[in-house]
C-alpha cells in the first residue's frame, strides 16, 4: 500500500515537472508541488490588471483593473477611441475574450484589425441609445466577459442618464472580475467609476510631404483625475501615430498619376 | 425472453394540464371531453374527487356537486407536448422506447442490467423511470413484465414499480379482475353472465372452446389472460424538433397575458431540451388566430441558446414589430434543436467563455438590441469606410499557454460616421474647404473654420456596376477641436463627413 503510494507522489511531481514549461513565469517559480496548483493558479492569474502598453499602464499603476469600472473621459479627437481599441487590442492579443459596446457605431473592422484586435475575440455590439449600451454592457459583464469597453460616441450621448445603472454596472464588473472601461465624452457614470481618466488633445501634428501636407497624428494629454475613490492629479503624455492616408484609402504614392500629383500640390499649398 | 417496462402517466389528460398550469396544482380541477354535443368530465383532480367529481359526469352534474369546480377541455396540443416529455424520460434509459399514446411508453430493457449494479436491477430500474417522469412533471407508475400486456397491467396497480417475475406473467395475472385486460364491452357482458370475474377462472377454461363460443376476440383474451402477448415492441424514432404550446381558455389580445403564458412553455422547452443535451437553434411560434387563420413567426438565434427569458425577450420584440392581426385562442412554440457550442478549456491560458452562458448573453443582447446588432466584426474586399460584416461571434479557443500582453501600437485611428453626414462646405482657391457646417440634426454635430486641410485623395470604386462611387476625400482640422474625414461626390457635389480621427 505505502509503496503504490509513494509511486503515485512520484508520478505527480513528474506530471509537474512535464507542465512547468507552459505555465506562466510567477507560478514556474514559486510552485512546489501539484497540490498547490489550484490556490496559486487563482493567485497569479484572478488579479493581474489588464496591460494595455500605452502610458495609461502607468497611471493605472499596470493596466486596466479587474473588476473595476475605468471612466475615460475625452473630447472630439482626442484619441480616447484609439486608446479603447489599444485595450481591446491588447486583451485579444492576449487571447482573451472582449467586448465593444459601440453606441457611436464607429468601429471600422479593417482598421480595428490593423490595430492588432483579433476581431474573432471581439464581440461587437451596436446599440441604439444609452439604455440599451447600458443594458448590453450589464449582459456582457454577467455572462463572463473578461473585458468589457463601453464607447458612447461622440456627444450628444443618445438617452436619458440616471447614476443608478452605472452604478448596478460596477458592482457587476466587480462581482464578476470583470475589467471594464467607458469612454465618454464627458463625465458620465458619477461615483461609480473606480478610476477617471481624463484625455485632452494639444496639438495635431501634420507631416509634409514634398508639396503635400499629411496628418501624422496627435500628442495627447492624459490626465488621472480620480484612483481607488481617491481625488489624484497625474499626468502622462499619449502620442498616437496614423498611417500614411494613402495607404488607408488604398491609394500607393506610386499609382498617383502626374495629374493627382498636380491636384495634391494646388490643394495643399 | 424480452424484458420490457411500462411508463404510464395516470390520468393523463388531468396530469398534462397540470403540467402546462402548474398553478392549477391543489384546485377541484376537472378536465372535460366532447361527447357528441355533451361535455362529460373525462378525469378530475383528488379534490374533485373527493367531493364526488367522477369521469363520465355532464358539466351541470360536476358542477351541481362542486360549484368553485374549475373546468379545462382536454388540450391536444398540452398532451402531445406531455406525451414527448414522457417519451424523453423513457428514452434517457433505453434507446428503443416505443410510443402507446395516452400517457404510455414501453421500454425495451434490454442490457440495461449493467447501468444497476445492485441486486435489485429491475426495482431500481422503475424507481429511477418514476423519478425521471416526475421530474418532467409527470406523475406516473410503472411496471416491468415479460410482455407489453403484463407490464401494462403492472403499471396500473397501486405500490409502483411492479415487477412481474420471468416467466411467471400467468401467475400475476391470475388473481387480477377481468378488466384488467379491458375486455370490448360484448364479452365483457357475455363473462359476466358466465360468472367469470378473475382472469385466472377465465384463463383456466379450454382454449378451443373458448374460440368457438366466442371467435376471435374471445381467443385473444384467452390469450392475454394466459400472460401471452405476441405484439412485439415497435421503437420510435424521436423527432427533430420540440414542441410546447396549448389551447387558450380565452382568446388573448394583449401581449403580457400572452407572455405570461408563453414562459412557462418555453421553460418547459429548454428544460427537455437540456435534458437531451441540446439547445435552440431556432424557434417558430405558431399562433392560432380567432375565428380562424394562423401567424408564424420564425426567429433564427445568434448560438443555440436555452435560457427561458433571453428567449422570451426575444418572442416579445418580434410580437412587438409583428403584431398578430386577431386574438390567439392556441400557440405552439416549435424549437429546432442545435448542438451547444464546445470550447477546450486551458489549464494555465485564460479562462475560455462557458459556451451555455455565452450563447445566452448572445440571446440577450440580440433581444436588447435586436439580432443584426451584434456579432463579430468582419471584413469585407472593398475601399469604403463604411463597409463592415457582422459574423457570428464564436471565439476560438484560449492558447494553451497565457501570452504576454502586445504592447499598445499607439496608432490614431478614425471613429467612423455611419451612415455618412451630410455636411455643406464652403471652400476657398483650388476648391479647399474653409468653413464647414453639418446641415442634419442626426449624427454629430460638426461646425467650424477649417484650420488645416489635406487632400483631396481620390476614391473609386464598383465602376464596373451598380453601387459605384467615386469620392475625393480631405483631412481637416476645424476650431471645434475635431479633425474629421470628409468627401465630396464630384458627380453631384455633395459633401459629407464619414469620419473623426479619434
Amino acid at each position: 500500500m505505502r509503496s503504490r503510494a509513494v509511486a503515485a507522489v512520484k508520478d505527480s511531481a513528474a506530471a509537474l515537472e512535464r507542465l512547468r514549461p507552459l505555465m506562466p513565469q510567477p507560478l514556474r517559480i514559486h510552485l512546489h508541488s501539484a497540490r498547490e496548483l489550484g490556490a496559486k493558479r487563482t493567485e497569479e492569474t484572478d488579479d493581474r490588471p489588464l496591460a494595455t502598453g500605452l502610458p495609461l499602464d502607468r497611471l493605472l499603476e499596470g493596466g486596466l483593473p479587474r473588476g473595476r469600472m475605468v471612466e475615460v473621459v475625452g473630447g472630439r479627437s482626442s484619441g480616447r477611441f484609439a486608446a479603447a481599441l489599444a485595450v481591446l487590442a491588447a486583451v485579444t492579443g492576449a487571447g482573451e475574450a472582449a467586448a465593444l459596446v459601440d453606441l457611436g457605431d464607429g468601429l471600422d473592422p479593417e482598421s480595428a484589425a490593423e490595430l492588432g484586435i483579433d476581431l474573432a475575440r471581439l464581440l461587437w455590439v451596436r446599440p441604439a441609445n444609452l439604455p440599451q449600451a447600458l443594458a448590453s454592457a450589464e449582459a456582457l459583464v454577467g455572462g463572463g466577459f473578461p473585458a468589457v469597453v463601453v464607447d458612447l460616441g461622440s456627444p450628444p450621448v443618445r438617452g436619458r442618464n440616471a447614476e443608478a445603472p452605472w452604478l448596478r454596472l460596477a458592482r457587476a464588473a466587480r462581482a464578476h472580475g470583470c475589467a471594464l472601461w467607458i469612454g465618454s465624452p464627458y463625465r458620465i457614470s458619477g461615483t461609480a467609476a473606480a478610476a477617471v481618466l481624463r484625455m485632452e488633445r494639444t496639438s495635431p501634428a501634420w507631416d509634409q510631404d514634398g508639396a503635400c501636407r499629411l496628418l501624422a497624428g496627435i500628442t495627447s494629454e492624459v490626465v488621472l483625475e480620480k484612483l481607488r475613490g481617491q481625488g489624484v492629479r497625474r499626468t502622462e503624455t499619449l502620442q498616437l501615430r496614423l498611417e500614411d492616408p494613402r495607404v488607408r484609402l488604398g491609394i500607393a504614392p506610386s499609382e498617383r498619376s502626374n495629374d493627382e500629383e498636380e491636384i495634391l500640390r494646388s490643394a495643399t499649398g | 425472453m424480452p424484458r420490457i417496462a411500462c411508463l404510464a402517466a395516470h390520468s393523463f389528460s388531468l396530469a398534462a394540464r397540470l403540467r402546462a398550469e402548474p398553478e392549477l396544482r391543489g384546485e377541484s380541477l376537472a378536465i372535460l371531453h366532447r361527447d357528441g354535443t355533451m361535455e362529460r368530465v373525462a378525469a378530475a383532480s383528488r379534490p374533485a374527487r373527493r367531493a364526488g367529481v367522477r369521469p363520465g359526469l355532464t358539466l351541470p352534474q360536476a358542477r351541481a356537486l362542486l360549484p368553485d369546480l374549475v373546468v379545462r377541455h382536454r388540450d391536444p396540443i398540452c398532451e402531445r407536448a406531455a406525451q414527448e416529455a414522457l417519451l424523453e424520460a423513457a428514452e434517457g434509459f433505453s434507446p428503443r422506447v416505443e410510443d402507446a399514446g395516452e400517457g404510455v411508453a414501453y421500454l425495451d430493457l434490454e442490457g440495461l442490467d449493467r447501468h444497476f449494479p445492485g441486486g435489485s436491477f429491475e426495482l431500481d430500474l422503475g424507481r429511477s423511470l418514476l423519478a425521471a417522469a416526475a421530474a418532467v412533471g409527470l406523475p406516473a407508475r410503472a411496471g416491468i413484465g415479460g410482455s407489453k400486456l403484463a407490464a401494462r397491467v403492472a403499471a396500473d396497480l397501486p405500490d409502483s414499480p411492479v415487477v412481474v417475475p420471468a416467466g411467471g406473467e400467468a401467475a400475476f395475472l391470475a388473481p387480477l379482475s377481468l378488466d384488467r385486460l379491458t375486455p370490448p364491452a360484448e364479452l365483457d357482458a357475455t363473462l359476466r353472465v358466465w360468472g367469470v370475474r378473475v382472469v385466472g377462472d377465465f384463463a383456466r377454461l379450454p382454449e378451443d372452446d373458448v374460440a368457438d363460443r366466442l371467435g376471435r376476440a374471445g381467443r385473444e383474451l384467452h390469450a392475454a389472460a394466459r400472460g401471452i402477448d405476441p405484439r412485439p415492441l415497435i421503437p420510435r424514432e424521436p423527432p427533430p424538433t420540440l414542441q410546447e404550446g396549448m389551447e387558450l381558455e380565452w382568446a388573448l389580445t394583449a401581449l403580457e397575458p400572452f407572455l405570461f403564458v408563453g414562459r412557462g412553455a418555453l421553460e418547459r422547452l429548454c428544460q427537455r431540451l437540456e435534458s437531451r443535451g441540446l439547445a435552440c437553434a431556432r424557434l417558430q411560434l405558431d399562433l392560432r388566430l380567432d375565428p380562424e387563420g394562423h401567424l408564424t413567426r420564425t426567429l433564427d438565434l445568434p448560438a443555440p441558446l436555452r435560457d427561458p427569458k433571453a428567449l422570451l425577450t426575444l418572442v416579445r420584440l418580434d410580437l412587438e414589430a409583428h403584431p398578430p392581426q386577431a386574438p390567439a385562442v392556441g400557440f405552439t412554440f416549435t424549437a429546432h434543436p442545435g448542438r451547444l457550442r464546445e470550447t477546450q478549456l486551458s489549464l494555465f491560458g485564460p479562462a475560455a467563455l462557458s459556451p451555455d452562458q455565452l450563447a445566452a448573453t448572445l440571446g440577450r443582447l440580440a433581444a436588447i438590441v435586436g439580432p443584426d446588432r451584434v456579432g463579430s466584426p468582419g471584413l469585407v474586399d472593398g475601399f469604403l469606410p463604411e463597409r463592415f460584416a457582422l459574423d457570428t461571434y464564436a471565439p476560438p479557443a484560449p492558447p494553451e499557454a497565457p501570452c504576454e500582453p502586445r504592447g499598445g501600437s499607439g496608432r490614431f485611428t478614425v471613429r467612423v460616421v455611419r451612415p455618412a453626414v451630410e455636411v455643406e462646405v464652403i471652400t476657398g482657391a483650388g476648391e479647399i474647404p474653409i468653413e464647414v457646417r453639418s446641415e442634419s440634426s442626426r449624427g454629430p454635430r460638426i461646425q467650424g473654420r477649417v484650420r488645416t486641410a489635406s487632400g483631396p485623395w481620390e476614391l473609386e470604386e464598383g465602376w464596373w456596376g451598380e453601387g459605384a462611387a467615386e469620392r475625393e476625400y480631405w483631412d481637416v482640422e476645424l476650431s471645434d477641436q475635431g479633425i474629421y474625414r470628409l468627401f465630396r461626390e464630384p458627380e453631384s457635389g455633395t459633401w459629407f463627413a464619414d469620419g473623426i480621427y479619434d
